[in-house]
């Protein structure tokens, strides 16, 4: 595993942020919310005019950019494992359902989510929340309710090449009930695949969360998100781009990790890209 | 002078840090009009000879030395674009899997104006040269054809496009890997009488690479035997066939079991050929670890080819063949008649199984299909009965039905006094505890995310079953009972070898001592030298638990070797049943002869006519 680049890369950079959520309050030479509005769209401090206590600048409020990055980091990943993981539950229980049993059970469930899936997955986030209002579960529930559709169907078509394997009968034959064909033979078949997906739904849960911070329908005012500092650094991007770049690089570094370590797991987990890998070296 | 020779032809590949030879030293000539002839087991390197020649190696893999001629041309040193002009031209290929040769979004018309357009065949020539192609491999109606899609024809009819395709641009030179493999025994012989057919008439040379000695000794002038790479035997057909001298050679046809004389105990190799992991590590001769006669001097010198006859030469030492004459193999244990007092396990009553066609929209139902029609059928204690027919004649349906995954229309199915029933009912758990089924393919029937030793004893963990016990206990019971080593308990099924995994696969079937079991062509995916080694290993367990055996296949010989008893299916009808003697010896309806007929015969002298005008047509 520690062979792939990708994951190596994918996995630092995933393990970099939730280290930095875990030890924010350590982390962080400022108070997040404490505003200095002596000190306001301060450069950061290796720039002329910055000041050492604010190592990346300010914003218009005077509040710490590096702090609230720091902080940010926390909503990330908060919602990215929580969204992602509830994604994932509800997903995979109605893809087995459907891929196993087949018949009129698949047919209504894949009819679901192709007409869920035929909403924007942004705008369906955001009329959510602008029914249940503010609050970061509320965020996370916002995500769950899009992004299960993606596990479901990657998932089903899984579980239905898996069920056409003669393991399946072989273990009716041996006396197996459904769900226990369910769990101990189609189940750790798919978790590879799961794995992956769930890696790289929270790539979407970060940037749909960014998204809906910018948007001023995610959390509350006091939790800093790397959204709403896109969203106050807008406006003020001439004379402090700082506010927007740094949390935006955050974002992206953030998204960049769970793709690198979703992708490069896929490959891991795939047997045939394995092959073709020993082979050739 | 020669079409295609071969000189000392090296490929090796690349494994980590070290290289294999996977081919080493192969030496050949074909002439003009010969068919030669690879006959080898799955990992022996004879599909490789085909990449070679179409420099279509895998990652990794390179020819190290020698040369490869064609008509005069260096092939290896040709640039990729003369060796582009070469192939589908003058040299053309036949695939293994007729259907996966053709593409199933293009009709038979738009791939043969392809084929044709880079022959350089005008635009208003094309449909009159593909007509006349197609009915050159005695393709009925070929104009129709023309506008099918693949996926519409059976596969021996693709195979047949195909073999049109490779033969309109009138190629010197025609390499056929396992053309016949996919297909049934009766097709298989229309399509090899076909391509001698167009060997003699267009004089072309023909590679023609295969698992099966008996065929290839029907059909080719030359034969390369073929093992982890090396040529180990190579002569005239008829000589190598008739008297092989390498102790492998006769292995793989002591392995086969005959159609017809005594039924002789087949004599199985241990073990199986070293893969590329192994082959790194071989020292001496490469066959020395599974050779019955191998002495000192085999382990540590690496045996030269040396003549024996006339063209005829083989990779072994003169003092190993010396003591390998063919001994005669032990006789089997003449079948003593069954007492008719013999419990009855299974009794099949008036079974059959309907499919009803899907309704249209407006409610009419179309015709449906009778898979089985309706027939009985008795088995008792210790009688291993066969079921022989092709492919979709209903075989496998009539194991789903024995086994309760289907559901019988009519008639009725008795396991041991009590009607099959339904998964989960009581009935059921009788039913699982008789009754196990064995795979045809153990690479999908064993879940790869587990363990040897959680397959062995999968049905402990069953609802229905309740078992205790140690688990690990019984898995090395049943892996010393079916012949599997005990230190591959901890692997998991992708660590396993062919053989291994088919073992593991029936020693599963075994863990609850079941009274019969149903197995779905359970050596058709297994190579000649491991079949023999299931083949004994079952005729062990009836000796050893007085077990029954629903025993589906399409290899007569296999059929004839364990059972006593042969039912003959055509198109879901039970045609013929009987002692499989008598039925072998004396078949009755047409369907019969003709599949006994297409067998290729075992001994050297006897002639081998496939093809006559029957009632029964391939076409299907």
């Amino acid at each position: 595993m520690l062979g792939s680049p990708r994951v190596v890369v994918g996995g630092g950079l995933v393990l970099l942020l939730l280290l930095t959520a875990l030890l924010a309050p350590w982390l962080a030479p400022n108070d997040p919310n404490a505003q200095d509005l002596v000190n306001v769209l301060l450069p950061p401090a290796w720039a002329t005019g910055g000041d050492p206590a604010f190592p990346l600048g300010t914003d218009n409020l005077g509040r710490c950019i590096l702090s609230r990055l720091l902080y940010g980091a926390r909503v990330a990943s908060y919602v990215a494992i929580t969204a992602s993981f509830f994604a994932m539950l509800i997903g995979t229980a109605l893809a087995v359902v459907a891929g196993y049993f087949r018949g009129w059970v698949d047919w209504t469930i894949s009819r679901i989510v192709d007409v869920w899936m035929s909403f924007p997955p942004v705008i369906l986030s955001l009329v959510l929340l602008l029914a249940f209002g503010a609050g970061v579960n509320r965020v996370v529930l916002g995500i769950v309710l899009v992004g299960w559709t993606r596990f479901c169907r990657v998932l089903r078509a899984e579980v239905l090449s898996l069920g056409r394997r003669d393991f399946v009968p072989a273990a009716r034959l041996l006396g197996f009930s459904h769900l226990r064909i369910i769990g101990k033979e189609i189940l750790p078949n798919a978790l590879s695949l799961i794995v992956t997906l769930i890696s790289l739904e929270m790539a979407v849960a970060v940037i749909v969360e960014a998204i809906l911070s910018f948007t001023g329908v995610s959390v509350e005012a006091d939790i800093p998100t790397w959204g709403v500092m896109i969203a106050d650094g807008r406006t003020y991007i001439d004379e402090q781009p700082g506010a927007l770049a740094f949390p935006a690089l955050a974002i992206f570094l953030a998204v960049l990790g769970f793709n690198l370590l979703g992708d490069g797991l896929r490959r891991l987990f795939d047997p045939r890209l394995g092959l073709s890998r020993s082979q050739a070296t | 002078m020669s079409l295609l020779s071969a000189c000392d032809l090296t490929l090796s590949a690349r494994l980590g840090r070290t290289r294999v030879d996977v081919l080493n030293d192969i030496s050949f000539d074909l002439a003009p009009g010969e068919v030669l002839g690879i006959v080898g087991e799955s990992g022996a390197g004879k599909s490789m000879i085909g990449r070679v020649i179409s420099q279509m190696l895998p990652a990794g893999f390179n020819v190290r030395s020698g040369s490869l001629c064609f008509d005069g041309e260096d092939l290896l040193a040709a640039s990729p674009g003369r060796h582009r002009e070469l192939l589908g031209d003058r040299i053309a290929f036949i695939p293994q899997e007729p259907l996966s040769g053709l593409n199933p979004v293009l009709t038979i018309r738009d791939q043969f104006n392809e084929h044709l357009a880079r022959l350089g065949v005008p635009r208003a020539e094309r449909r009159q040269r593909a007509i006349a192609a197609l009915a050159s491999v005695q393709l009925p109606r070929p104009a129709d054809l023309l506008d099918r899609y693949s996926f519409q024809l059976s596969g021996g009819m693709c195979q047949r496009v195909l073999i049109a395709m490779a033969f309109a641009s009138n190629p010197a030179l025609l390499v056929a890997d396992e053309p016949t493999t996919a297909l049934d025994v009766i097709t298989q012989a229309h399509i090899v009488e076909l391509i001698h057919s167009l060997n003699r008439e267009h004089r072309t040379g023909i590679i023609f690479i295969t698992h099966d000695l008996r065929l290839a000794a029907r059909i080719c002038d030359k034969l390369l035997v073929l093992y982890a790479g090396e040529v180990i035997e190579s002569g005239p057909a008829s000589a190598v066939f008739a008297d092989p001298r390498h102790p492998y050679t006769r292995a793989l046809q002591a392995a086969n079991p005959p159609l017809t004389g005594p039924r002789r105990q087949l004599v199985a190799l241990p073990e199986q050929m070293p893969g590329l992991q192994a082959l790194a590590q071989v020292e001496g001769c490469r066959f020395g670890a599974r050779c019955p006669i191998a002495d000192a001097q085999c382990r540590s010198s690496q045996p030269t080819l040396r003549e024996v006859g006339q063209g005829h030469t083989v990779r072994c030492s003169p003092g190993c063949e010396a003591g390998a004459r063919r001994g005669d193999r032990p006789l089997l244990p003449q079948d003593v008649a069954l007492p008719s007092t013999a419990p009855i396990i299974l009794e099949l009553g008036g079974v059959s199984k309907y499919y009803p066609g899907n309704r249209t929209w407006y409610g009419r139902r179309r015709a449906g299909v009778a898979a089985v029609k309706p027939f009985d059928l008795t088995i008792r204690a210790g009688e291993f009965v066969g079921v022989v027919g092709e492919s979709g004649s209903g075989k496998s349906t009539l194991a789903r039905l024995v086994m309760g995954l289907e559901r019988p229309t009519t008639g009725s199915i008795v396991l041991e006094g009590k009607e099959v029933a339904v998964p989960g009912s009581v009935a059921w758990r009788h039913r699982v505890a008789t009754t196990q089924m064995v795979f045809q393919d153990p690479q999908s029937a064993l879940n790869p995310r587990r363990r040897v030793i959680d397959l062995l004893t999968q049905a402990f963990e069953s609802t229905v079953i309740p078992q205790q016990g140690d688990r690990a206990a019984r898995a090395r019971e049943l892996a010393s009972e079916t012949g599997l080593p005990a230190d591959i308990l901890s692997r998991y099924p992708h660590q396993l070898s062919g053989g291994q995994k088919q073992r593991v696969n029936i020693a599963r079937a075994l863990c609850m001592a079941p009274r019969l079991l149903v197995a779905d062509e359970i050596v058709s995916g297994l190579d000649v030298s491991v079949q023999a080694q299931i083949l004994n290993l079952l005729l062990r367990l009836r000796e050893e638990r007085n077990i029954s055996i629903l025993f589906i296949s399409h290899d007569l010989s296999v059929v004839r070797y364990l059972c006593r008893r042969v039912l003959v299916m055509y198109r879901g009808d039970v045609v013929e049943t009987g002692s499989t003697e008598d039925v072998f010896a004396n078949p009755q309806h047409a369907y019969t002869k003709a599949l006994l007929r297409a067998v290729p015969p075992d001994e050297a002298g006897q002639s081998w006519t496939p093809l006559q005008a029957e009632a029964v047509d391939d076409a299907a």
